[in-house]
């Protein structure tokens, strides 16, 4: 008898301070009954990995809307692979175009979210990669 | 996958032991999923703990119980302390997921301080904490962490579970909620070693001061040897706290030398042993006697004649002796 909750933190690396969107996948995943470490704004790659550490979290997921999101999401899957989280799953969201999506496939960030995707697709998943079933 | 196991693999114990932060994490992990690693868990970790001292942080909703435990426990680290925290926020009762966000409150803790902070859902606890939370704790002792802040779920006036869970505990207040009326409500008032009245720069901070001044005129009741201090903060103007954390070092050294520290992880682990006993026996009642089917017919026909289940709990409960006795006999004859 396991009680295994997918566990997904949920961060804004970076300056952008728009965390609506953020918030509402973070709501999304808890009534999908998952634990959501919500860190907020203005986080470094390296708060974010020592938190995944700190929580054993399943899914790191991150919404930047910067632009950033090339320097960001490798440095954070760098310091997962470091950190020994190299088998949990990273995504994430916001503004990212096309062509930048197929080189964060090149670094092993399979998919990213954006306007227009629904919340039940994010859902579905976390739930699929994280590869554990939500409740026990 | 190793999380499905029921035992905690022996690379894991190696990496914990030689301080691997994710293998504390993942240590967590396992009190957390698997409740019936714990026996193992124990088994191993206990021998290992140093005595580290548990502080519980508690309040209603929106005190600033995270802020005042991050500056707290910030304190802590710069007197030398190897600090941990652990931050219990609440379960949804509806989809069984939780939204997790003290660290909200806590970044430079954890950016500055390398402090170890673990968010916990309180998943079936009502007390404040989650089952798994006294064992995180017990785990984080074995680590080798000797300051153990412990924050609860935002609590009301009963949820005390933090009472037995911790040596010593921080009520967190704020003015201009509630009176006096309020405080003399039993429960969580009663709990607390030291209470922190934060977000003082606010109206109404004589008011609650007066109500908790009068608590202290009229006495603690007849359980309590000392009134505890109480201590006017604002963790946003960072005041009051060096006074707040001086205030508990100096009640743990007290805990100690009064003899009280042992004798509160001595009920913590009486209780312990009366739960753990309770569960197994439970077990192997429930497997003996096939409950989980035999309880549901047996309350369907209660409830239809309107009958107390005692006679059927009583004879029951009779039956238990005979059918230990029957399982154990054929173990002990050689197949």
């Amino acid at each position: 008898m396991t009680d295994r909750r997918i566990k997904v933190i949920i961060a804004k690396p970076g300056l952008d301070g728009h965390d609506r969107g953020a918030k509402v996948v973070a709501r999304a995943l808890v009534e999908a009954g998952m634990e959501v470490v919500y860190l907020g704004l203005q986080q470094s790659p390296e708060s974010i990995v020592r938190a995944a550490v700190d929580e054993d979290a399943d899914v790191i997921g991150l919404s930047i809307l910067s632009g950033a999101h090339m320097t960001n999401f490798r440095r954070v899957k760098e310091l997962m692979e470091a950190s020994g989280l190299g088998d949990r799953l990273l995504t994430g969201g916001g503004i990212i175009p096309t062509r930048d999506q197929e080189k964060l496939r090149e670094l092993g960030i399979d998919k990213v979210f954006g306007p227009g995707d629904d919340l039940q697709g994010i859902v579905d998943y976390i739930r699929e990669r994280a590869g554990r079933p939500s409740k026990g | 996958m190793s999380v499905e196991k029921p035992s905690v693999s022996q690379e894991l114990w190696t990496d914990f032991f030689a301080g691997s932060r994710l293998a504390c994490a993942r240590l967590i992990s396992v009190v957390e999923n698997s409740p019936q690693a714990i026996p193992e868990v124990l088994d191993r970790i206990i021998p290992r703990q140093k005595g580290g001292i548990r502080v519980g942080v508690t309040g209603p909703p929106g005190v600033g119980k995270s802020t005042v435990t991050a500056a707290l426990a910030r304190r802590a680290v710069q007197a030398g302390r190897k600090v941990g925290v652990l931050a219990v926020d609440p379960t949804s009762p509806f989809s069984g997921g939780a939204f997790l966000g003290d660290r909200v409150r806590m970044q430079r803790l954890s950016d500055d301080h390398q402090v170890f902070i673990r968010s916990m859902a309180s998943r079936e606890g009502h007390g404040g904490l989650s089952p798994a939370t006294p064992y995180a704790a017990d785990v984080l002792d074995a680590f080798g962490l000797d300051r153990i802040f412990i924050e609860t779920v935002g609590v009301g006036q009963s949820e005390l579970d933090v009472m037995s869970s911790a040596d010593l505990v921080v009520l967190v207040l704020q003015p201009g909620t509630g009176d006096v009326i309020q405080a003399l409500k039993a429960g969580i008032i009663e709990a607390a070693d030291l209470f922190l009245v934060n977000k003082s720069d606010l109206q109404g901070t004589e008011t609650l001061l007066d109500s908790l001044r009068f608590l202290m005129e009229i006495g603690g009741g007849p359980r309590r040897k000392s009134l505890p201090p109480v201590i006017q903060a604002s963790a946003l103007q960072d005041r009051g706290l060096d006074e707040a954390f001086a205030e508990i070092e100096r009640l743990v050294s007290g805990l100690v030398a009064s003899g009280l520290f042992l004798e509160k992880r001595r009920a913590r682990l009486e209780s312990e042993v009366r739960a753990a006993i309770g569960r197994e026996l439970w077990d192997k009642y429930a497997a003996l006697t096939n409950a989980g089917e035999v309880i549901p017919a047996v309350v369907g026909r209660l409830l239809e004649r309107r009958r107390s289940p005692y006679p059927y709990i009583r004879e029951a409960v009779s039956r238990v002796r005979i059918l230990i006795d029957e399982e154990r006999g054929p173990r002990e004859e050689p197949q």
